[in-house]
């Protein structure tokens, strides 16, 4: 089937790309950790692919996962998902050239106006190549999630009933409220329409900038954007994710995960939350009018609600004596809810303004989203492609995979408390060097993550054996 | 130091949850008829999330009593210093670098060029308080030194090939 081949090609894009960025970070920490010599500006360029690259891949991969299981209710756009992934590959080249070629490191958040004011270290080749990659690959999501919302809005009527609004009314009955997948599909489709429209407007204000410095818009303006972008889109990643968590152990268990009122509502409060939050990268900049602040701390607590009440506590009662047979996709999906619900925590105590005017930009912020990346939505990625790997292709796993998949979950926990032991140590993150008392931790993660790729690549191995024997 | 209770309570969090996923796991393979166990387990949610909201509660109120942003209120006759910062790729210039102890201090925030991060360090390096430093806008860090010492200005957000290098010395005395 076409779509399952382009479902496995965004797949394997996506877990190499991930696996490559992997090294970069890994050459990052043993550099700050002092066992590696890097220069300041390949260590810049490394960490804006790394962030950017990360980023990318991820929600590629996690938008295979979401189409594969939306698919199955509403009527996707082919031509849709494939312009996507070819955008995504411009897209990326484009933002490869950039950094590589003409010596491009404003990092992924690219705050306005450093992508111009570089002191003279890069020119407006390399910020403009970076910057319509990134458009790019923004126009490529942006088609997709309009594509998804168009497609639920014709099969359920509305986004709010997508939510399951009519069910939570008391309008229709719980047994006909919608599957978890067009619920998730519903709530990412809202969360990243609005995303990427904000993304595309501070990229194409920061491109005409860059043409003409004589252009200029506000800062603050300028902060706001970028945050609501890129804390919105890199978030709604593991909602995307999280759909293979409720097929698959409903499946693994015999038991059925079905949406009732609280997971409907748990659903709109994420959807929700998740566009109000972003303001908890801003808590260090008190012009912000000051209720928006609060607001970045309140709603970051409640934010960890929804997972924490219904989709973790859901999972745990699900798998809780069901007599599941664990293999390598029910293993991986448990330990992706583990590690959403553990990156909760350090999240949580961040985005505390008290917590925050100390620990803001320390590696501490690194520390969460790699527990909650590294261990929950990459994790959930690795699990899906186990799982066609298992159901399409029949490929058996080996103690070599098993193996890899301890590994993975030790030395993922290692680079992400090395990092959190760094933030409470007050190192600051995006630092190309480390004073000695700094290093420890990073060379211990360097370490770690030498084994983590060593691990992943095993992954990827068993997901592109089962592509070469298909094909 | 506030550090220290965040790295603690996050510790006993992340091991209190390790623990709880490691325990449903080895329960995992026994099999038991799937009804009872909603009936029990949604009981218990229903405890467990009121728990956590009042928690949530009472942890939002009790830090959001005091907030950086608010200005302290001065003594009368006690004018508070105000020193102008401003940071440019790849440096701080401030109008002040020599205090004492006791001395109540407005750093005023703001850059000549890109985002830059002020970050205020003490003798052993850990952060005691930081800022935005923004092209444009001004932003405030309310600060009264309570031990003399060498502290340091790092840059904490990137601004460039040299954010490592932008740092500044502040002396306190007594």
């Amino acid at each position: 089937m076409v779509h399952n081949r382009l479902i496995k090609n965004y797949l394997v894009i996506g877990g190499i790309v991930i696996l490559l960025m992997m090294v970069f970070g890994i050459l990052m920490l043993l550099a700050q950790g002092g066992g590696l010599s890097l220069s300041p500006p390949t260590f810049y360029q490394f960490m804006t692919i790394h962030g950017t690259g990360m980023i990318g891949a991820a929600a590629l991969a996690a938008s295979a996962v979401m189409w594969y299981f939306l698919s199955q209710h509403v009527t996707l756009s082919k031509r849709i998902f494939k312009a996507n992934l070819i955008l995504f590959l411009i897209g990326l080249v484009l933002v490869i050239i950039g950094v590589f070629s003409f010596d491009y490191a404003s990092a992924w958040t690219f705050l306005y106006p450093l992508p111009t004011l570089s002191a003279k270290a890069w020119g407006i080749i390399g910020a403009l190549l970076y910057l319509f990659g990134m458009l790019i690959i923004g126009i490529g999501f942006l088609l997709l999630f309009i594509d998804t919302g168009r497609a639920i809005i014709r099969k359920k009527g509305s986004l709010a009933k997508g939510l399951g609004w009519d069910v939570i009314a008391g309008k229709k009955a719980e047994k006909d409220a919608p599957e978890p997948a067009i619920i998730a599909g519903t709530m990412v489709t809202i969360v990243n329409v609005t995303a990427l429209i904000a993304g595309a407007t501070v990229i194409m204000m920061n491109i005409i900038h860059t043409i003409n410095p004589a252009f200029t818009f506000d800062p603050l303006l300028a902060k706001n954007l970028t945050y609501a972008f890129g804390h919105v889109f890199a978030n709604s990643i593991i909602y995307m994710s999280v759909i293979v968590v409720y097929e698959l152990l409903a499946k693994y268990t015999n038991r059925s995960w079905k949406a009732n009122k609280v997971f409907l509502i748990a659903w709109s409060m994420s959807t929700i939350f998740t566009l109000m939050i972003y303001t908890h990268h801003m808590l260090m900049d008190s012009v912000m009018p000051k209720w928006m602040l609060i607001i970045g701390q309140v709603f970051s607590y409640a934010n960890g609600l929804p997972v924490l009440i219904v989709t973790a506590y859901g999972t745990l009662m699900i798998v809780y004596k069901s007599g599941i047979k664990w293999d390598m996709s029910s293993g991986l999906a448990f330990l992706s809810m583990f590690g959403w619900t553990v990156g909760v925590v350090p999240a949580i105590i961040d985005a505390t303004i008290v917590v925050n005017h100390v620990m803001h930009n320390t590696k501490w912020v690194p520390g969460h989203f790699h527990m909650y990346m590294g261990l929950g939505a990459v994790v959930m990625i690795f699990a899906f492609m186990y799982y066609l790997a298992k159901v399409d292709g029949g490929l058996k796993i080996t103690k070599l995979d098993w193996i890899a998949f301890f590994s993975y979950i030790v030395t993922m926990a290692a680079v992400s408390v090395q990092f959190l032991v760094s933030g409470a140590l007050s190192t600051p993150r995006r630092w190309a060097t480390h004073t000695p008392e700094w290093m420890g931790p990073a060379l211990f993660g360097g370490i770690a993550g030498v084994f983590l790729v060593i691990a992943t690549t095993l992954f990827i191995v068993h997901f592109v054996r089962y592509v070469c024997n298909e094909t | 130091m506030v550090q220290t209770v965040a790295w603690i309570t996050s510790l006993v969090f992340m091991l209190l949850i390790t623990f709880i996923f490691l325990c449903v796991a080895m329960k995992s393979t026994e099999k038991r008829d799937y009804e009872p166990i909603k009936k029990k387990w949604y009981k218990a949610r229903t405890f467990y999330g009121v728990t956590l909201v009042v928690f949530m509660l009472i942890i939002t109120i009790y830090t959001l009593r005091e907030l950086p942003y608010d200005q302290p209120v001065y003594g009368k006759g006690e004018d508070p210093t105000i020193v102008d910062v401003e940071a440019l790729q790849f440096g701080w210039e401030l109008s002040q670098s020599e205090f004492k102890v006791g001395e109540a201090i407005e750093f005023h925030v703001t850059s000549q060029d890109v985002n830059h991060g002020f970050g205020l360090y003490d003798e052993e390096m850990n952060i005691i308080a930081q800022t935005q430093a923004m092209p444009e806008y001004t932003n405030v860090v309310y600060l009264t030194f309570t031990e003399p010492g060498t502290y340091e200005v790092l840059c904490l957000e990137y601004c460039g090939l040299a954010h490592h290098a932008m740092t500044y010395q502040i002396t306190v005395t007594n």
